[in-house]
Protein backbone atom coordinates (compact mmCIF):
# COMPACT_ATOMS: atom_id res chain seq x y z
CA UNK A 1 0.00 0.00 0.00
CA UNK A 2 1.12 3.54 -0.68
CA UNK A 3 1.16 4.61 2.96
CA UNK A 4 3.97 2.11 3.63
CA UNK A 5 6.34 3.94 1.35
CA UNK A 6 7.26 7.04 3.38
CA UNK A 7 8.39 4.82 6.23
CA UNK A 8 10.55 2.78 3.86
CA UNK A 9 12.13 5.95 2.55
CA UNK A 10 13.22 6.79 6.07
CA UNK A 11 12.80 10.13 7.78
CA UNK A 12 11.54 12.04 4.71
CA UNK A 13 8.30 13.72 5.87
CA UNK A 14 5.06 13.23 3.94
CA UNK A 15 4.65 16.05 1.43
CA UNK A 16 1.53 18.07 2.27
CA UNK A 17 1.10 19.80 -1.05
CA UNK A 18 -2.30 18.32 -1.91
CA UNK A 19 -4.35 19.66 1.02
CA UNK A 20 -8.00 18.80 1.71
CA UNK A 21 -9.49 15.56 2.88
CA UNK A 22 -6.88 13.45 1.10
CA UNK A 23 -3.90 14.72 3.03
CA UNK A 24 -5.85 14.74 6.29
CA UNK A 25 -6.62 11.08 5.75
CA UNK A 26 -3.03 10.24 5.05
CA UNK A 27 -1.78 12.17 8.04
CA UNK A 28 -4.16 10.88 10.68
CA UNK A 29 -3.69 7.32 11.94
CA UNK A 30 -7.15 7.28 13.53
CA UNK A 31 -8.90 8.35 10.34
CA UNK A 32 -6.80 5.84 8.41
CA UNK A 33 -7.93 3.07 10.76
CA UNK A 34 -11.55 3.89 9.88
CA UNK A 35 -11.24 4.61 6.15
CA UNK A 36 -8.62 2.09 5.04
CA UNK A 37 -8.50 2.99 1.38
CA UNK A 38 -7.89 6.69 1.80
CA UNK A 39 -9.68 9.40 -0.17
CA UNK A 40 -10.68 7.77 -3.48
CA UNK A 41 -8.50 9.29 -6.17
CA UNK A 42 -7.29 6.62 -8.47
CA UNK A 43 -9.67 4.28 -10.22
CA UNK A 44 -8.50 1.46 -7.96
CA UNK A 45 -9.18 3.51 -4.84
CA UNK A 46 -12.64 4.37 -6.14
CA UNK A 47 -13.49 0.71 -6.54
CA UNK A 48 -11.96 -0.12 -3.15
CA UNK A 49 -13.86 2.71 -1.45
CA UNK A 50 -17.19 1.18 -2.46
CA UNK A 51 -16.16 -2.27 -1.25
CA UNK A 52 -14.61 -1.28 2.05
CA UNK A 53 -17.49 0.78 3.46
CA UNK A 54 -20.46 -0.86 5.19
CA UNK A 55 -22.80 1.84 3.91
CA UNK A 56 -21.42 2.08 0.39
CA UNK A 57 -20.92 -1.63 -0.28
CA UNK A 58 -24.66 -1.99 -0.81
CA UNK A 59 -23.85 -0.39 -4.16
CA UNK A 60 -21.96 -1.98 -7.02
CA UNK A 61 -18.44 -0.68 -7.67
CA UNK A 62 -19.39 0.33 -11.19
CA UNK A 63 -22.78 1.26 -12.63
CA UNK A 64 -24.16 1.40 -16.15
CA UNK A 65 -24.61 4.96 -17.31
CA UNK A 66 -28.04 4.02 -18.65
CA UNK A 67 -29.47 3.55 -15.13
CA UNK A 68 -27.99 6.81 -13.87
CA UNK A 69 -30.27 8.83 -16.13
CA UNK A 70 -32.79 10.59 -13.86
CA UNK A 71 -35.42 10.30 -16.60
CA UNK A 72 -35.29 6.51 -16.35
CA UNK A 73 -35.86 5.84 -12.61
CA UNK A 74 -36.96 9.35 -11.59
CA UNK A 75 -35.11 8.43 -8.39
CA UNK A 76 -38.41 7.35 -6.86
CA UNK A 77 -37.10 4.32 -4.97
CA UNK A 78 -34.30 6.37 -3.50
CA UNK A 79 -36.70 9.18 -2.57
CA UNK A 80 -38.92 6.65 -0.78
CA UNK A 81 -35.91 5.39 1.17
CA UNK A 82 -34.74 8.86 2.15
CA UNK A 83 -38.28 9.78 3.23
CA UNK A 84 -38.19 6.70 5.45
CA UNK A 85 -34.91 7.96 6.92
CA UNK A 86 -36.40 11.42 7.51
CA UNK A 87 -39.44 9.80 9.15
CA UNK A 88 -37.22 7.66 11.40
CA UNK A 89 -35.19 10.65 12.57
CA UNK A 90 -38.13 13.01 13.13
CA UNK A 91 -40.16 10.15 14.64
CA UNK A 92 -37.46 9.38 17.18
CA UNK A 93 -37.43 12.98 18.41
CA UNK A 94 -41.25 13.09 18.52
CA UNK A 95 -41.16 9.94 20.68
CA UNK A 96 -39.33 11.90 23.39
CA UNK A 97 -42.46 14.01 23.91
CA UNK A 98 -45.36 11.83 22.88
CA UNK A 99 -47.17 9.82 25.57
CA UNK A 100 -49.43 7.02 24.25
CA UNK A 101 -52.17 7.46 26.81
CA UNK A 102 -55.70 8.68 26.12
CA UNK A 103 -55.38 11.25 28.93
CA UNK A 104 -51.99 12.53 27.75
CA UNK A 105 -51.68 11.99 24.00
CA UNK A 106 -53.62 15.06 22.90
CA UNK A 107 -51.85 17.23 25.48
CA UNK A 108 -48.46 16.07 24.21
CA UNK A 109 -49.53 17.19 20.73
CA UNK A 110 -50.30 20.62 22.17
CA UNK A 111 -46.91 20.61 23.91
CA UNK A 112 -45.24 19.79 20.61
CA UNK A 113 -47.09 22.61 18.91
CA UNK A 114 -46.65 25.31 21.51
CA UNK A 115 -43.88 24.43 23.99
CA UNK A 116 -41.25 22.17 22.44
CA UNK A 117 -38.53 24.03 20.52
CA UNK A 118 -39.23 23.43 16.82
CA UNK A 119 -41.93 20.96 17.90
CA UNK A 120 -44.43 22.17 15.30
CA UNK A 121 -41.76 21.97 12.64
CA UNK A 122 -40.92 18.38 13.64
CA UNK A 123 -44.56 17.37 13.59
CA UNK A 124 -45.11 19.02 10.21
CA UNK A 125 -42.01 17.36 8.73
CA UNK A 126 -43.09 13.95 10.02
CA UNK A 127 -46.61 14.33 8.71
CA UNK A 128 -45.77 15.62 5.25
CA UNK A 129 -42.93 13.13 4.80
CA UNK A 130 -45.38 10.33 5.69
CA UNK A 131 -47.96 11.52 3.17
CA UNK A 132 -45.24 11.97 0.57
CA UNK A 133 -43.90 8.49 1.20
CA UNK A 134 -47.29 6.89 0.46
CA UNK A 135 -47.47 8.81 -2.80
CA UNK A 136 -43.84 8.24 -3.83
CA UNK A 137 -43.92 4.50 -3.09
CA UNK A 138 -47.03 4.26 -5.27
CA UNK A 139 -45.32 6.23 -8.05
CA UNK A 140 -42.22 4.04 -7.72
CA UNK A 141 -44.41 0.99 -8.30
CA UNK A 142 -45.89 2.64 -11.40
CA UNK A 143 -42.37 3.43 -12.68
CA UNK A 144 -41.23 -0.16 -12.20
CA UNK A 145 -44.30 -1.43 -14.00
CA UNK A 146 -44.18 0.96 -16.95
CA UNK A 147 -40.50 0.17 -17.53
CA UNK A 148 -41.12 -3.59 -17.30
CA UNK A 149 -38.59 -3.80 -14.49
CA UNK A 150 -40.71 -6.30 -12.52
CA UNK A 151 -40.26 -9.02 -15.14
CA UNK A 152 -37.91 -11.99 -14.83
CA UNK A 153 -35.48 -12.15 -13.05
CA UNK A 154 -36.92 -9.46 -10.78
CA UNK A 155 -40.31 -11.09 -10.05
CA UNK A 156 -39.57 -11.77 -6.41
CA UNK A 157 -38.25 -8.29 -5.73
CA UNK A 158 -41.51 -6.91 -7.13
CA UNK A 159 -43.37 -9.02 -4.57
CA UNK A 160 -41.08 -7.64 -1.84
CA UNK A 161 -41.97 -4.19 -3.15
CA UNK A 162 -45.70 -4.95 -2.84
CA UNK A 163 -44.97 -5.88 0.79
CA UNK A 164 -43.19 -2.54 1.25
CA UNK A 165 -46.19 -0.68 -0.19
CA UNK A 166 -48.51 -2.43 2.26
CA UNK A 167 -46.10 -1.71 5.14
CA UNK A 168 -45.99 1.95 4.13
CA UNK A 169 -49.79 2.12 4.23
CA UNK A 170 -49.87 0.30 7.59
CA UNK A 171 -47.26 2.65 9.06
CA UNK A 172 -49.13 5.71 7.90
CA UNK A 173 -52.45 4.34 9.12
CA UNK A 174 -51.19 3.40 12.61
CA UNK A 175 -49.56 6.82 12.96
CA UNK A 176 -52.83 8.52 12.04
CA UNK A 177 -54.49 7.60 15.37
CA UNK A 178 -51.71 8.87 17.63
CA UNK A 179 -52.62 12.62 17.83
CA UNK A 180 -55.90 11.50 19.46
CA UNK A 181 -57.95 14.30 17.94
CA UNK A 182 -61.31 14.08 16.19
CA UNK A 183 -59.63 13.66 12.80
CA UNK A 184 -57.57 10.72 14.10
CA UNK A 185 -60.35 9.08 16.07
CA UNK A 186 -62.95 9.02 13.33
CA UNK A 187 -60.54 8.21 10.52
CA UNK A 188 -59.44 5.14 12.47
CA UNK A 189 -63.07 4.33 13.33
CA UNK A 190 -63.90 4.30 9.65
CA UNK A 191 -60.64 2.55 8.69
CA UNK A 192 -60.90 -0.27 11.22
CA UNK A 193 -64.57 -0.70 10.31
CA UNK A 194 -63.49 -1.32 6.72
CA UNK A 195 -61.11 -3.99 8.09
CA UNK A 196 -64.04 -5.65 9.84
CA UNK A 197 -65.80 -6.18 6.51
CA UNK A 198 -63.30 -8.84 5.58
CA UNK A 199 -65.13 -12.16 5.87
CA UNK A 200 -64.29 -14.52 8.76
CA UNK A 201 -61.01 -12.88 9.79
CA UNK A 202 -62.06 -9.22 9.58
CA UNK A 203 -63.84 -8.80 12.95
CA UNK A 204 -61.09 -10.81 14.70
CA UNK A 205 -58.32 -8.73 13.14
CA UNK A 206 -60.12 -5.54 14.18
CA UNK A 207 -60.54 -6.90 17.71
CA UNK A 208 -56.82 -7.76 17.96
CA UNK A 209 -55.81 -4.45 16.40
CA UNK A 210 -57.92 -2.48 18.87
CA UNK A 211 -57.19 -4.77 21.80
CA UNK A 212 -60.88 -4.54 22.64
CA UNK A 213 -64.25 -3.64 21.22
CA UNK A 214 -63.79 0.06 20.67
CA UNK A 215 -61.02 2.58 20.11
CA UNK A 216 -59.64 3.33 23.56
CA UNK A 217 -56.46 3.04 25.61
CA UNK A 218 -55.66 -0.48 24.40
CA UNK A 219 -56.04 0.55 20.75
CA UNK A 220 -53.87 3.64 21.22
CA UNK A 221 -51.07 1.61 22.82
CA UNK A 222 -51.24 -1.11 20.16
CA UNK A 223 -51.15 1.42 17.34
CA UNK A 224 -48.22 3.13 19.06
CA UNK A 225 -46.20 -0.08 19.40
CA UNK A 226 -46.99 -1.08 15.83
CA UNK A 227 -46.13 2.38 14.55
CA UNK A 228 -42.89 2.90 16.48
CA UNK A 229 -41.40 -0.59 16.73
CA UNK A 230 -43.03 -3.49 14.89
CA UNK A 231 -43.69 -1.91 11.51
CA UNK A 232 -40.47 0.18 11.24
CA UNK A 233 -38.37 -2.93 12.05
CA UNK A 234 -40.29 -4.96 9.49
CA UNK A 235 -39.82 -2.10 7.03
CA UNK A 236 -36.06 -1.91 7.66
CA UNK A 237 -35.71 -5.67 7.15
CA UNK A 238 -37.76 -5.68 3.97
CA UNK A 239 -35.92 -2.61 2.62
CA UNK A 240 -32.62 -4.45 3.17
CA UNK A 241 -33.98 -7.47 1.31
CA UNK A 242 -35.27 -5.20 -1.48
CA UNK A 243 -31.86 -3.51 -1.94
CA UNK A 244 -29.95 -6.78 -1.71
CA UNK A 245 -32.18 -8.34 -4.35
CA UNK A 246 -31.62 -5.39 -6.67
CA UNK A 247 -27.95 -6.38 -6.68
CA UNK A 248 -28.57 -10.14 -6.81
CA UNK A 249 -31.04 -9.75 -9.69
CA UNK A 250 -28.41 -8.04 -11.80
CA UNK A 251 -28.71 -4.40 -10.78
CA UNK A 252 -31.31 -1.94 -11.99
CA UNK A 253 -33.10 -3.01 -15.14
CA UNK A 254 -31.82 -1.69 -18.44
CA UNK A 255 -32.80 -2.18 -22.05
CA UNK A 256 -30.67 -4.71 -24.00
CA UNK A 257 -29.79 -2.01 -26.52
CA UNK A 258 -28.88 0.54 -23.86
CA UNK A 259 -25.28 1.63 -23.55
CA UNK A 260 -23.13 -0.94 -21.78
CA UNK A 261 -20.70 1.75 -20.67
CA UNK A 262 -20.04 1.71 -16.96
CA UNK A 263 -18.63 4.35 -14.67
CA UNK A 264 -17.30 3.97 -11.16
CA UNK A 265 -20.00 4.29 -8.52
CA UNK A 266 -17.68 6.71 -6.66
CA UNK A 267 -18.34 9.50 -7.36
CA UNK A 268 -20.95 9.19 -10.12
CA UNK A 269 -23.61 7.24 -8.19
CA UNK A 270 -22.72 8.38 -4.68
CA UNK A 271 -22.92 12.09 -5.55
CA UNK A 272 -26.25 11.64 -7.35
CA UNK A 273 -27.66 9.87 -4.31
CA UNK A 274 -26.38 12.63 -2.09
CA UNK A 275 -28.09 15.15 -4.34
CA UNK A 276 -31.40 13.26 -4.04
CA UNK A 277 -31.01 13.22 -0.25
CA UNK A 278 -30.42 16.97 -0.20
CA UNK A 279 -33.45 17.56 -2.43
CA UNK A 280 -35.68 15.32 -0.28
CA UNK A 281 -34.61 17.02 2.94
CA UNK A 282 -35.03 20.44 1.36
CA UNK A 283 -38.51 19.59 0.07
CA UNK A 284 -39.67 18.21 3.44
CA UNK A 285 -38.23 21.31 5.15
CA UNK A 286 -40.06 23.59 2.78
CA UNK A 287 -43.37 21.76 3.27
CA UNK A 288 -42.92 21.76 7.05
CA UNK A 289 -42.24 25.49 7.08
CA UNK A 290 -45.13 26.36 4.77
CA UNK A 291 -47.94 24.08 5.95
CA UNK A 292 -49.00 23.11 9.46
CA UNK A 293 -50.19 19.59 10.25
CA UNK A 294 -53.86 19.59 11.23
CA UNK A 295 -54.97 19.11 14.82
CA UNK A 296 -58.68 19.19 15.61
CA UNK A 297 -60.42 19.03 18.98
CA UNK A 298 -59.70 16.12 21.29
CA UNK A 299 -61.20 12.75 20.30
CA UNK A 300 -64.85 12.42 21.30
CA UNK A 301 -66.68 9.15 20.72
CA UNK A 302 -70.06 10.80 21.21
CA UNK A 303 -69.69 13.36 18.44
CA UNK A 304 -69.23 12.17 14.87
CA UNK A 305 -67.93 14.84 12.50
CA UNK A 306 -69.84 15.05 9.26
CA UNK A 307 -68.49 13.65 7.01
CA UNK A 308 -66.14 11.25 8.77
CA UNK A 309 -63.31 10.31 6.44
CA UNK A 310 -60.51 7.75 6.50
CA UNK A 311 -56.92 8.92 5.73
CA UNK A 312 -56.78 10.14 2.13
CA UNK A 313 -55.01 7.06 0.75
CA UNK A 314 -57.95 4.93 1.95
CA UNK A 315 -60.62 7.32 0.66
CA UNK A 316 -60.70 5.41 -2.62
CA UNK A 317 -61.63 2.31 -0.67
CA UNK A 318 -64.12 4.30 1.41
CA UNK A 319 -65.71 5.61 -1.78
CA UNK A 320 -66.06 2.02 -2.99
CA UNK A 321 -67.39 0.90 0.41
CA UNK A 322 -70.08 3.53 -0.13
CA UNK A 323 -71.31 1.59 -3.16
CA UNK A 324 -71.09 -1.75 -1.40
CA UNK A 325 -69.29 -3.05 1.64
CA UNK A 326 -68.26 -6.30 0.00
CA UNK A 327 -66.99 -4.52 -3.12
CA UNK A 328 -64.89 -1.85 -1.44
CA UNK A 329 -63.92 -3.63 1.74
CA UNK A 330 -63.11 -7.06 0.38
CA UNK A 331 -63.27 -7.69 -3.34
CA UNK A 332 -61.33 -4.72 -4.68
CA UNK A 333 -58.43 -4.59 -2.16
CA UNK A 334 -57.96 -8.37 -2.19
CA UNK A 335 -58.07 -8.53 -5.96
CA UNK A 336 -55.62 -5.63 -6.29
CA UNK A 337 -53.02 -7.10 -3.91
CA UNK A 338 -53.37 -10.61 -5.36
CA UNK A 339 -53.07 -9.27 -8.89
CA UNK A 340 -49.93 -7.32 -7.97
CA UNK A 341 -48.33 -10.41 -6.40
CA UNK A 342 -49.06 -12.87 -9.22
CA UNK A 343 -48.53 -10.37 -12.02
CA UNK A 344 -44.79 -10.98 -12.61
CA UNK A 345 -45.36 -14.74 -12.60
CA UNK A 346 -48.08 -14.56 -15.23
CA UNK A 347 -46.08 -12.44 -17.64
CA UNK A 348 -43.25 -14.89 -18.25
CA UNK A 349 -41.68 -13.39 -21.37
CA UNK A 350 -39.54 -10.43 -20.42
CA UNK A 351 -40.07 -8.06 -23.34
CA UNK A 352 -39.62 -4.33 -23.43
CA UNK A 353 -37.62 -4.30 -20.19
CA UNK A 354 -35.82 -1.06 -19.43
CA UNK A 355 -37.95 1.13 -21.69
CA UNK A 356 -40.76 3.43 -20.60
CA UNK A 357 -44.08 2.39 -22.16
CA UNK A 358 -42.50 -0.21 -24.45
CA UNK A 359 -44.60 -0.83 -27.54
CA UNK A 360 -44.50 -4.61 -27.06
CA UNK A 361 -46.03 -4.20 -23.62
CA UNK A 362 -48.86 -1.84 -24.61
CA UNK A 363 -51.63 -4.11 -23.35
CA UNK A 364 -50.09 -4.70 -19.89
CA UNK A 365 -49.26 -1.00 -19.58
CA UNK A 366 -52.75 0.04 -20.66
CA UNK A 367 -54.44 -2.27 -18.14
CA UNK A 368 -52.13 -1.16 -15.32
CA UNK A 369 -52.58 2.51 -16.20
CA UNK A 370 -56.37 2.08 -16.29
CA UNK A 371 -56.44 0.43 -12.85
CA UNK A 372 -54.01 2.97 -11.36
CA UNK A 373 -56.00 5.89 -12.80
CA UNK A 374 -59.27 4.39 -11.53
CA UNK A 375 -57.74 4.13 -8.06
CA UNK A 376 -56.53 7.72 -8.23
CA UNK A 377 -59.96 8.82 -9.51
CA UNK A 378 -61.96 7.23 -6.66
CA UNK A 379 -59.43 8.63 -4.18
CA UNK A 380 -59.86 12.13 -5.61
CA UNK A 381 -63.66 11.75 -5.52
CA UNK A 382 -63.57 10.53 -1.91
CA UNK A 383 -61.22 13.33 -0.89
CA UNK A 384 -62.62 16.37 -2.66
CA UNK A 385 -66.08 15.56 -3.97
CA UNK A 386 -67.73 14.10 -0.87
CA UNK A 387 -69.32 16.32 1.73
CA UNK A 388 -71.73 15.83 4.63
CA UNK A 389 -73.66 12.55 4.52
CA UNK A 390 -71.17 11.48 1.82
CA UNK A 391 -73.26 13.51 -0.60
CA UNK A 392 -71.73 14.71 -3.86
CA UNK A 393 -70.26 18.22 -3.55
CA UNK A 394 -68.12 20.30 -5.85
CA UNK A 395 -64.97 21.32 -3.97
CA UNK A 396 -65.03 24.88 -5.35
CA UNK A 397 -68.60 25.53 -4.12
CA UNK A 398 -67.73 24.85 -0.47
CA UNK B 1 -32.05 -54.84 21.28
CA UNK B 2 -30.04 -57.96 20.50
CA UNK B 3 -28.07 -57.91 17.29
CA UNK B 4 -29.90 -60.92 15.90
CA UNK B 5 -33.35 -59.34 16.15
CA UNK B 6 -32.55 -56.01 14.47
CA UNK B 7 -34.18 -55.52 11.11
CA UNK B 8 -31.61 -54.99 8.35
CA UNK B 9 -31.08 -51.26 7.98
CA UNK B 10 -31.24 -50.05 4.39
CA UNK B 11 -32.96 -47.48 2.25
CA UNK B 12 -36.63 -47.37 3.10
CA UNK B 13 -36.19 -49.25 6.36
CA UNK B 14 -36.53 -46.97 9.36
CA UNK B 15 -33.31 -47.27 11.27
CA UNK B 16 -32.78 -46.07 14.82
CA UNK B 17 -30.86 -43.04 13.56
CA UNK B 18 -33.72 -42.10 11.26
CA UNK B 19 -36.23 -42.48 14.06
CA UNK B 20 -34.21 -40.29 16.41
CA UNK B 21 -33.77 -37.67 13.71
CA UNK B 22 -37.49 -37.54 12.90
CA UNK B 23 -38.52 -37.58 16.55
CA UNK B 24 -35.95 -34.89 17.37
CA UNK B 25 -37.06 -32.62 14.52
CA UNK B 26 -40.72 -33.14 15.39
CA UNK B 27 -40.00 -32.38 19.05
CA UNK B 28 -38.17 -29.17 18.23
CA UNK B 29 -40.88 -28.12 15.78
CA UNK B 30 -43.58 -28.81 18.36
CA UNK B 31 -41.68 -26.79 20.96
CA UNK B 32 -41.18 -23.88 18.58
CA UNK B 33 -44.84 -23.96 17.57
CA UNK B 34 -45.84 -24.02 21.22
CA UNK B 35 -43.77 -20.95 21.99
CA UNK B 36 -45.13 -19.12 18.94
CA UNK B 37 -48.70 -20.09 19.86
CA UNK B 38 -48.17 -18.81 23.41
CA UNK B 39 -46.77 -15.52 22.06
CA UNK B 40 -49.66 -15.16 19.62
CA UNK B 41 -52.17 -15.96 22.35
CA UNK B 42 -50.76 -13.27 24.62
CA UNK B 43 -51.69 -10.68 22.00
CA UNK B 44 -55.38 -11.48 22.57
CA UNK B 45 -56.60 -9.04 25.22
CA UNK B 46 -57.87 -10.43 28.54
CA UNK B 47 -58.36 -7.21 30.47
CA UNK B 48 -60.37 -4.39 28.97
CA UNK B 49 -59.64 -0.82 29.94
CA UNK B 50 -62.84 0.29 28.35
CA UNK B 51 -66.32 1.05 29.62
CA UNK B 52 -68.23 -1.97 30.90
CA UNK B 53 -70.42 -3.54 28.27
CA UNK B 54 -73.25 -4.10 30.75
CA UNK B 55 -74.26 -0.91 32.50
CA UNK B 56 -77.22 0.95 34.03
CA UNK B 57 -78.70 3.77 31.94
CA UNK B 58 -81.12 5.22 34.51
CA UNK B 59 -84.46 4.59 36.20
CA UNK B 60 -87.53 3.81 34.09
CA UNK B 61 -89.06 7.07 35.29
CA UNK B 62 -86.17 8.98 33.62
CA UNK B 63 -87.60 7.93 30.25
CA UNK B 64 -91.06 9.48 29.73
CA UNK B 65 -93.68 7.27 28.02
CA UNK B 66 -93.51 7.51 24.25
CA UNK B 67 -90.01 9.02 24.27
CA UNK B 68 -86.80 8.17 22.45
CA UNK B 69 -83.71 9.05 24.49
CA UNK B 70 -80.15 9.19 23.19
CA UNK B 71 -77.65 8.01 25.80
CA UNK B 72 -74.75 9.66 23.99
CA UNK B 73 -71.86 8.45 26.17
CA UNK B 74 -73.09 4.87 25.62
CA UNK B 75 -73.93 5.41 21.97
CA UNK B 76 -77.47 3.97 22.11
CA UNK B 77 -81.14 4.95 22.12
CA UNK B 78 -83.68 3.91 24.77
CA UNK B 79 -87.29 3.70 23.56
CA UNK B 80 -90.19 3.77 25.97
CA UNK B 81 -93.28 2.58 24.11
CA UNK B 82 -96.70 1.52 25.39
CA UNK B 83 -95.60 -2.11 24.89
CA UNK B 84 -92.44 -1.61 26.96
CA UNK B 85 -88.78 -0.54 26.78
CA UNK B 86 -86.26 -1.45 24.13
CA UNK B 87 -82.77 -0.32 23.23
CA UNK B 88 -81.31 0.38 19.76
CA UNK B 89 -77.60 0.89 19.00
CA UNK B 90 -76.60 4.36 17.81
CA UNK B 91 -73.53 3.00 16.00
CA UNK B 92 -74.04 2.79 12.25
CA UNK B 93 -73.45 -0.76 11.00
CA UNK B 94 -71.72 0.64 7.92
CA UNK B 95 -68.52 2.24 9.25
CA UNK B 96 -69.16 2.98 12.89
CA UNK B 97 -70.36 6.60 12.96
CA UNK B 98 -73.10 7.73 15.36
CA UNK B 99 -76.57 7.87 13.77
CA UNK B 100 -79.06 10.64 14.53
CA UNK B 101 -82.71 9.97 15.33
CA UNK B 102 -85.50 11.90 13.67
CA UNK B 103 -88.84 11.49 15.37
CA UNK B 104 -91.14 9.23 13.35
CA UNK B 105 -88.69 9.01 10.45
CA UNK B 106 -86.04 6.70 11.85
CA UNK B 107 -82.26 7.04 11.94
CA UNK B 108 -79.82 8.78 9.60
CA UNK B 109 -76.05 8.38 9.52
CA UNK B 110 -74.12 11.64 8.91
CA UNK B 111 -71.08 9.92 7.44
CA UNK B 112 -72.19 8.00 4.41
CA UNK B 113 -75.90 8.65 4.15
CA UNK B 114 -77.33 5.36 5.41
CA UNK B 115 -80.87 5.64 6.74
CA UNK B 116 -82.73 3.24 9.00
CA UNK B 117 -86.42 2.92 9.74
CA UNK B 118 -87.91 3.53 13.19
CA UNK B 119 -87.42 -0.19 13.89
CA UNK B 120 -83.71 0.00 12.99
CA UNK B 121 -84.01 -1.81 9.66
CA UNK B 122 -82.03 -0.46 6.70
CA UNK B 123 -84.14 1.75 4.47
CA UNK B 124 -81.25 3.11 2.39
CA UNK B 125 -77.67 1.87 2.04
CA UNK B 126 -74.69 1.72 2.10
CA UNK B 127 -75.28 0.04 5.46
CA UNK B 128 -76.01 -3.65 4.94
CA UNK B 129 -77.30 -4.64 8.38
CA UNK B 130 -79.99 -3.21 10.69
CA UNK B 131 -79.05 -1.37 13.87
CA UNK B 132 -78.80 -4.06 16.55
CA UNK B 133 -81.17 -4.20 19.55
CA UNK B 134 -79.39 -4.66 22.84
CA UNK B 135 -80.75 -6.68 25.75
CA UNK B 136 -82.29 -4.43 28.37
CA UNK B 137 -83.42 -5.51 31.83
CA UNK B 138 -84.23 -4.22 35.28
CA UNK B 139 -81.68 -4.43 38.07
CA UNK B 140 -82.58 -5.18 41.69
CA UNK B 141 -82.01 -1.51 42.41
CA UNK B 142 -84.77 -0.73 39.94
CA UNK B 143 -82.47 0.62 37.20
CA UNK B 144 -82.64 -0.15 33.52
CA UNK B 145 -79.54 -2.16 32.60
CA UNK B 146 -78.31 -2.55 29.02
CA UNK B 147 -76.05 -5.44 27.97
CA UNK B 148 -74.36 -4.61 24.66
CA UNK B 149 -72.85 -8.10 24.48
CA UNK B 150 -76.31 -9.54 23.90
CA UNK B 151 -78.53 -8.61 20.99
CA UNK B 152 -82.22 -9.43 20.99
CA UNK B 153 -84.98 -9.81 18.41
CA UNK B 154 -86.81 -6.71 17.18
CA UNK B 155 -89.95 -7.94 18.95
CA UNK B 156 -88.29 -7.72 22.36
CA UNK B 157 -89.97 -5.36 24.87
CA UNK B 158 -89.26 -4.89 28.55
CA UNK B 159 -92.33 -4.35 30.72
CA UNK B 160 -91.27 -2.15 33.55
Amino acid sequence: MSEERPAARGAAPEPRAEGGAGSLLRANAVLRSIFRTGWPRSRQQRLAAMLSSLVLHVHPTRVRVSVLRPSYTLGLGLISFFLFVVLTVTGLVLMLYYVPHTQAAYRSMKDLQYAVAFGMFLRNAHRWAAHAMVAVVFLHMCRVFFTGAYLRPREFNWVVGVGLLLLTLALSFTGYLLPWDQLAYWAITVGTSIVAYFPLLGPQVRYLLLGGHEIGQAALLRFYVLHCIVLPLAMAGLVALHFWRVRKDGGLSAAPHASQRRVTAWPHLVLRELLVLVLVVAAVNALALLFDAPLEEIADATRTPNPAKAPWYFLGLQELVHYGALLGGVVVPTALVLALVVLPYLDTRPRGVGVWFARERWLANAVFAAVALALVAVTVIGTFFRGPNWAWVLPWTR
Amino acid sequence: MRPGTAAPAGPGTPSRRRFVSIAGTAGLAAGALGILAALARSVVPEVFYEPARRFPVGRPADFPPGSVTLVSERRLFVFNTPEGFYCVSAVCTHLGCNVNHEEGKGFACPCHGSTFGEDGSVSKGPAAWPLPRFAIGLSRRGELVVDTRRTVAASFRLKA
